[in-house]
């Protein structure tokens, strides 16, 4: 029985994936949130199914722009915050502004 | 302290400010360390996301009365709007300015989940930290946003089709 239990473990997580599984995790996967097993799976689904390829390929470009909008930083307060950090950590700030 | 960066990101995410993001940072380092001793070691990241969120919190509920007395504020924030509408029309469209536009008109739970993530590049639990939302909520805010997202590229033409 041990053994058939394994067996069936087995053979779903090594099986295909359908397109239906494929839409209910792909934004997980994009987002890197899906475990190394499942993320196997899929990918090879992407490679074999051209729908779900460009579905992800979509989502991929869709991903990639909003990174691209990410705003630069301002230095200066970067620099400043940074300083004010090492300040506080040597207890040379007041904890009470 | 590498944490800083991602604060003053997401803190920019939060306020559309730097200055008072600036401000807000500061003020979350100060809370942080005050609440060092109840910190217990694990996940800086989240733990300084969480502070950062409260801190959000309680300035915008001391800011409050002063939005009331300065009703022009919102007025301002409406020009700015509406200005930005103007200039996005005269855009050449395209797929970086489709999402762009697709964002700013996402409403503001699906939006907010989308510039954490996908901007800022928070984890699905980080966010959720921020937003003080289930990671549950944050993965179909997050779903349902990029698909709102995508359904504009559709119309405009520019998602890839497979026929």
């Amino acid at each position: 029985m041990k053994s058939l239990f394994a067996r069936f473990r087995r053979t779903s997580a090594d099986s295909p994936m359908s397109c239906h599984q494929v839409g209910e995790l792909l934004q997980h996967y994009l987002d890197c949130e899906l475990d190394a097993s499942r993320s196997l799976r899929l990918s090879a689904h992407l490679e074999d199914c051209r729908r779900c390829g460009l579905e992800a390929e979509t989502y991929e470009r869709i991903k990639l722009s909003l990174a691209q909008q990410r705003p630069e930083v301002a230095p200066d307060s970067l620099a400043r915050l940074r300083e004010f950090g090492t300040r506080l950590a040597r207890g040379e700030e007041p904890l009470d502004p | 302290m590498p944490e800083i960066e991602v604060l003053l990101r997401v803190a920019r995410s939060l306020t559309r400010n730097d200055a008072d993001a600036e401000d807000l940072v500061q003020d979350t380092l100060i809370r942080a360390y005050k609440a060092i001793d109840r910190f217990d070691g694990r996940h800086p990241r989240a733990w300084l996301l969480t502070i950062l969120r409260n801190t959000h919190i309680n300035r915008n509920r001391r800011r409050r009365p002063e939005l009331l007395r300065d009703p022009g504020g919102a007025t301002r924030h409406m020009d700015e709007v509406v200005s930005d509408e103007v200039t996005d029309a005269s855009v050449e469209a395209s797929f970086d300015a489709e999402i762009e536009k697709a964002l700013g008109e996402l409403d503001e739970p699906f939006r907010r989940v989308i510039e954490l993530v996908d901007v800022d590049g928070l984890s699905y639990a980080e966010a959720a930290e921020v937003l003080n939302v289930p990671t549950g909520t944050v993965m179909s805010r997050l779903h349902r946003g990029r698909g709102r997202i995508r359904d504009r590229l559709d119309r405009a033409g520019l998602a890839p089709r497979s026929h």
